[in-house]
């Protein structure tokens, strides 16, 4: 007689694998990035409510001001788990130009600048935020690294719901050919800013190309 | 962006109408409006006003919702780390959160009421005791004082729904009084830890919560006697953090409010009576 509970330690379905692109160091190191830029947006979401006159886009800014909080705060537990004890050395931004980016998303603050502020968020940091933050989910060590993979999928969570309300209310504002022209010059000018900090990681937020642009089976 | 958005700078649509106090100081019908004020009156459903004041009321909250959401998020933007530790702000985030769905409620609720916004003026008291340049000045004068007194109002609203015989504006209030306690233990809980070595800085704190708290106990709105249409809610403040002493006083400071407005109600009337 089989005894049954004799079992494989990985179930057939459980495909996870070991290997993953980062280190513990350069996990930290994402991941103090990640909160640097978690903790700005909150910030200019949450002083921003006061200054927006539309009343649908002040209540969605007070509700995704406190998303990218909690963002940051996951981070904040996870940089002690990454033997990183000093949160705050860590909490930097990837690089020079990736401050001016964030300086120049904060910048807008008149009432008639709702395109501005709104395009700078979800038309141009959250899907950069996204795409950052899936390179690494799908990248790290599915085993060795899970805290911080669920952490992602939470925020992921998050930032795909807020880029399609965000999206959702600037196409709602962009009601003449004057107002599509602001919003693409604002994008313009934004995305050269992020091309020059690589983004929200720096220059290998998402990766990089193998110089030989080889194909792999 | 600058930080510390003066109160005039507030952003709102065409339909918002803004009180000015000295508009309303300087308003020349108060004088006629003084000769008929009685003095404060409980909002009891089976009066004439009732649904006119629960209804006036209900925008006041609502701008008052606004208001909080504007000024949590300031706290957030207006204060480097130095001066409002991660986890405060975390909070006000948070609160941010909550504020939103407040104004999702009381627009929601006001329709169901029967009122348009800008039916009513807003005066942006609230706002302007989160424009505060001390974090903990801004948490006593809102979280404390006038959360506090969302409190009141709120547990006031909802023995008024109760009585009134509507489940929604029940249902509604006592949703949002859940989260008025958490942001007024919020208040409390941050007083004392940003001010645990600095005594002095934590008794000027609580002399501005004192100032608010008398400003919105004005000509006995507030109190704990019978005619005070909002009540003191002692049960729910102590929940947030208040003690039997902080609600004795906040008592005492209606009276002496409803008091000072009782006076000056005769004297208007009898300034009135002397000139016809």
């Amino acid at each position: 007689m089989t005894d049954s509970t004799v079992r494989t330690a990985f179930a057939p379905w459980d495909r996870r694998a070991l290997p993953g692109l980062f280190t513990v160091e350069e996990t930290a190191r994402r991941v103090g990035n990640y909160r640097w830029a978690e903790m700005r947006l909150f910030e200019v979401l949450g002083g921003w409510v006061a200054t927006v006159p539309e009343l649908d886009v002040k209540m969605v800014l007070g509700r995704h001001c406190y998303h990218h909080a909690w963002h940051a705060e996951l981070w904040t537990k996870r940089l002690p788990e990454l033997r990183e004890m000093n949160v705050d050395r860590m909490t930097v931004p990837a690089n020079s130009a990736f401050e001016k980016f964030m300086d120049a998303i904060r910048e807008p603050e008149a009432p008639g600048q709702t395109i501005e502020k709104l395009v700078g968020v979800y038309r141009v940091l959250i899907p950069r935020t996204i795409a950052a933050y899936t390179y690494h989910r799908n990248g790290t060590s599915e085993i060795t690294d899970s805290p911080t993979i669920r952490s992602l999928n939470h925020a992921l969570q998050d930032e795909y719901a807020d880029w399609t309300e965000g999206e959702m209310l600037i196409q709602s504002l962009l009601d003449s050919a004057e107002k599509v022209e602001r919003a693409m010059q604002r994008q313009t000018e934004l995305e050269a800013l992020i091309l020059e900090a690589g983004g929200i990681a720096g220059p290998d937020s998402i990766g990089s190309q193998p110089a030989n642009n080889g194909a792999t089976v | 962006m600058k930080k510390h958005l003066p109160e005039a700078e507030l952003a709102r649509d065409t339909r918002f109408r803004r009180n000015k106090i000295e508009d309303q100081i300087f308003d020349p019908r108060n004088a006629l409006m003084g000769t008929r004020n009685l003095g404060p009156a409980a909002m009891n459903y089976d009066r004439p006003a009732a649904t006119e004041r629960s209804r006036s009321l209900m925008h006041g909250i609502f701008v008052g919702e606004i208001q909080a959401l504007e000024g949590a998020g300031r706290t957030c933007f207006d204060f480097d780390e130095t001066e409002a530790p991660f986890a405060l702000k975390l909070d006000m985030a948070r609160q941010c959160w909550d504020e939103s769905r407040h104004c999702e409620i009381s627009v929601k609720l006001s329709d169901h009421m029967g009122t348009d916004i800008g039916e009513y003026g807003e005066s942006t008291f609230l706002y302007a005791a989160a424009c505060n340049t001390d974090p903990v000045m801004r948490l006593c004068g809102v979280n404390r004082a006038l959360e506090g007194l969302a409190i009141d109002v709120f547990s006031s609203m909802k023995t008024f729904g109760e009585s009134s015989g509507d489940p929604i504006l029940t249902f509604c209030e006592d949703w949002m009084l859940a989260d008025e306690v958490t942001h007024v233990k919020m208040g409390s809980d941050w007083l004392r830890r940003l001010t645990a070595d600095d005594p002095e800085r934590r008794e000027r704190a609580l002399d501005f919560q004192r100032t608010v708290d008398k400003v919105f106990s004005l000509g006995g709105f507030r109190g704990e006697q019978e005619e005070n249409p909002i009540q003191i809610t002692r049960k729910f403040r102590s929940l947030a953090g208040f003690s039997v002493e902080e609600c004795d006083e906040l008592a005492e400071t209606a009276k002496q409010a409803m008091e000072e407005a009782r006076a000056m109600i005769e004297m208007a009337q009898a300034a009135t009576a002397a000139a016809s």
